[in-house]
């Protein structure tokens, strides 16, 4: 302990990272540790997740706990794995380096959890290690001795089931210890490599001010690191110790020594002895497993595909049927208090703001919540059950004929909800211009915000109510399929052209199946809707309000209608500007208005044709503004909402990019305006071409 | 280097196993930073793996986790037979 470097002040709670394997069930320990005590932000500078949430120890102190993202090396090949190395090497300005760090093994696969384990164990901190799953372990028929690994490794460890609350008051106890020993392991470094760990060791102590038990571990870590993955917030290396780094690959490089694998190697050999002691594997094996039966049929080539199709059904039917009650009940009780709002403020400018700005529009918005929670109850369930490794597996032989591999499947799935969180989740994809092109063309899966704009033009297709569901279903569907074909479409042609590059080597691991576990997936759920609600609760508001204003000056002279006064409001003026532009569509200033909106979010559209076309119609129900749409006229008497247009208008909103908060979050995860901005050009281009075809083919046609 | 002591088993790529067959790996070749990636996720030489399934993108069983590789992916593991197929 001597050697920390940073010693905690007295008044600060000592910080315990978790670090693990993916799939470890480190997330499962995090939220027992944690509970509902958690705060989930972002690294500044790239978009992976920090979560950082407080326990209690023993004594009821409080014990801070940083969840580090999973990974199976300190090697970083993605930003994730770089934010890790990066927090426990001390690198980060923007966290504290862990005072401890609390190692998460699945015992089931031990050594190959013990590598980043054995690389931690190297950082000369205090560790605890936890050995999960050993219930799973058993029932394979594995007995994993934990007394005798903590005699050979000297620090405490513990055995665990996560999942079942069995081990964390063992855990809790030693994480209230107030004295850790460190691991007296050691392993042998190769004998050509050696002199060069030391001379970098050296370097890293005098130039880089790291401790030496730290500098050791990372001059190991420098040398099997091959293209180091750099992060923003990071700090870089001294110049010295990269010179000596360069000048040892040099001389290996002509030796032709391969250094990096044997020390890889002389790790594994130092893992496998420890666990020729640790692990005895009895002889009865008890044939195929639960897990191998599931997968027999879910990753077979036929039935797969079967399961995988039924299971999108669901999903797909679900956000549509399930959704349909709570959402009536949010949008009655929104226009409630829009009434009530009405009835009690004095008339005049500001109640409008607050009715027609404020409640209308994040009313509008926050209507689609439950459609959000039911999205993510699903993926949440998909992902702790196991599946969602098994349906990128199935996906990979599709992604792989347009240059992609599966583990884009699971950002494209989960942007059928929202952009958002599926650019988020391309942040496990390793090579950085499959990540690029699944985050330039995720936006292109219908999201949920583009439903309540189909739904309303859908409406307006078919007045009558003698329409059978089924073709309303059919022509909705046929929008998802278009948004699809045309994400496949894109990233086949970036990946040919713009971002040229093998198609990538996958190799993902498949969890075992489990049940899930409802809390952690209500607690994702939960998380999610709290992200969406703040989000209404700021940008969507903000727009809202520029929006009413924007509709409601200047102000026409007195007794003019409500369309004559948007006519001439500052909206209505950028809706003329644009006109010129979306007419070969079929489109006019008044939809202009709409599509202007819709940059905001796409949902906006549906209330800024409330507010254009005056219909006193809620979101719940769309019969007021469907009629009103279908009344509205071109100045010259034709009908504006022909069938044609209407279906012209789902297909712009199908291509075009209308969402500022995707923006943002693509500006973040790039570092760069260059690919927002080319992704809104290429999207709405794409979507203005597209809709010019279908309209001028719809009119020689005679629509 | 692993000692060539049974040379009579047939070495093969990873793809080119049998179904339901095991094989250990004698060599990665391919790319420094993918061979080291291989083996920090356990295909080191010396390791058995048993292939369950798949054309182009092989299910494999590797010390009791399932890993799905694509077949670009496979091509670069060399393994010899020990166990099953044909």
């Amino acid at each position: 302990m001597s050697t920390a470097p940073t010693s905690p002040g007295p008044a600060r709670a000592p910080v315990y990272a978790l670090v693990g394997n993916p799939n470890c069930g480190k997330s499962t320990l995090f939220n027992a540790l944690t509970g509902l005590k958690q705060k989930i932000g972002n690294y500044p500078g790239v978009t992976v997740e920090k979560k950082i949430g407080t326990a209690y120890s023993q004594h009821g102190h409080a014990l801070t706990i940083i969840d580090l993202p999973g990974a199976y090396s300190l090697a970083a090949r993605s930003p994730d794995e770089a934010v890790l190395r990066d927090v426990l090497l001390g690198r980060r300005t923007d966290t504290p380096m862990p005072d401890r760090i609390v190692c998460i093994a699945d015992a089931t696969n031990l050594e190959r959890n013990l590598y980043l384990i054995h690389q931690i164990l190297d950082l000369g901190r205090p560790v605890i290690l936890v050995l999960n799953m050993m219930d799973v372990a058993a029932q394979t028929g594995l007995v994993v001795r934990a007394a005798r690994l903590e005699k050979e490794l000297g620090i405490p460890v513990i055995p665990c089931e996560a999942i079942n609350g069995k081990g964390l008051v063992e855990l809790k106890l030693a994480m209230s210890r107030h004295d850790l020993p460190l691991s007296r392991h050691s392993w042998e470094i190769p004998a050509p490599i050696a002199p060069a760990v030391s001379e970098l060791a050296a370097s890293l102590v005098d130039n880089d001010q790291r401790g030496p038990l730290i500098a050791r571990a990372e001059a190991l870590l420098l040398l099997t690191d091959q293209d180091t993955v750099r992060v923003a917030g990071s700090r870089p290396l001294s110049a010295r110790t990269t010179e000596i780094l360069r000048s040892w690959e040099k001389r290996w490089q002509g030796q032709g020594t391969d250094w990096a694998g044997a020390l890889v190697n002389s790790r594994y050999d130092a893992i496998t002895e420890l666990c020729t002691h640790v692990i005895e594997r009895s002889a009865v094996k008890t044939g195929a497993s639960v897990s191998d039966r599931i997968d027999a049929v879910v990753t077979h080539p036929l039935w797969g595909w079967l399961v995988l199709g039924g299971v999108m059904a669901a999903l797909f039917l679900s956000i549509f049927t399930l959704a349909q009650v709570p959402m009536d009940w949010i949008g009655d009780h929104t226009a409630a208090l829009a009434t009530w709002v009405k009835h009690t403020m004095p008339a005049g400018d500001l109640r409008d703001l607050v009715t027609d700005g404020a409640i209308g529009g994040v009313g509008s918005v926050i209507t689609f919540l439950p459609q959000i929670l039911i999205l993510f109850f699903f993926i949440g369930l998909l992902e702790s059950t196991g599946y969602m490794a098994r349906a990128a597996f199935i996906m990979d032989r599709l992604m792989s004929r347009v240059g992609l591999n599966g583990k884009s499947f699971i950002p494209m799935l989960s942007s059928y909800a929202c952009a958002i969180p599926g650019i988020m989740a391309t942040r496990t994809i390793e090579d950085t211009k499959d990540r690029l092109v699944t985050i330039l063309v995720a936006p292109l899966m219908s999201c949920s915000a583009r439903l309540p704009v189909y739904l309303l033009l859908i409406a307006a297709l078919f007045p009558s109510a003698a329409v059978p569901v089924g073709a309303k279903v059919a022509i909705m569907l046929t929008m998802y399929a278009l948004g699809t074909a045309g994400a496949f479409f894109f990233a086949w042609l970036f990946k040919r052209t713009l971002l040229k590059g093998e198609p990538p080597l996958m190799i993902m691991e498949l969890p075992p199946y489990r049940l899930p576990k409802m809390r952690d997936v209500a607690l994702h759920m939960l998380e999610r809707a709290w992200l969406f609600m703040k989000r209404a609760g700021t940008i969507i508001l903000g727009i809202s309000i520029i929006l009413w204003f924007l509709t409601a000056y200047p102000k026409a002279p007195a007794g003019s209608t409500d369309s004559q006064q948007i006519a001439q409001s500052f909206a209505g003026m950028a809706g003329h500007a644009l006109e010129p532009v979306i007419k070969p569509l079929g489109f006019d200033w008044q939809i202009g208005i709409g599509l202007i909106s819709s940059f905001a979010a796409r949902e906006v559209f549906v209330s800024s044709m409330g507010v254009i076309f005056n219909a006193e119609s809620s979101e719940e129900n769309t019969a007021p503004l469907r009629d009103a749409l279908l009344a509205a006229k071109w100045p010259d008497g034709r009908a504006l909402f022909t069938p044609l247009v209407c279906i012209t208008l789902m297909v712009f909103y199908v291509f075009a990019m209308q969402c500022m908060s995707t923006i943002a979050v693509v500006k973040r995860e790039t570092n760069s305006w260059r690919w927002p901005l080319f992704q809104t050009v290429y999207m709405t281009g794409t979507a203005w071409l597209v809709c010019l075809i279908i309209y001028q083919t719809g009119r020689a046609l005679g629509f | 280097m692993s000692v060539d002591a049974r040379l009579q088993r047939p070495r093969m790529p990873l793809t080119e196993l049998p179904v339901g067959a095991a094989g250990r790996v004698c060599s990665l070749e391919g790319e420094a930073g993918f061979c080291q990636r291989l083996r920090e996720m356990g295909f080191c030489e010396s390791a058995v793996i048993e292939k369950v399934s798949g054309r182009r993108t092989l299910l494999c069983q590797l010390c009791g986790t399932r890993i799905a590789l694509s077949d670009r992916a496979a091509q670069h593991i060399v393994v010899e037979l020990i166990r099953g197929g044909a």
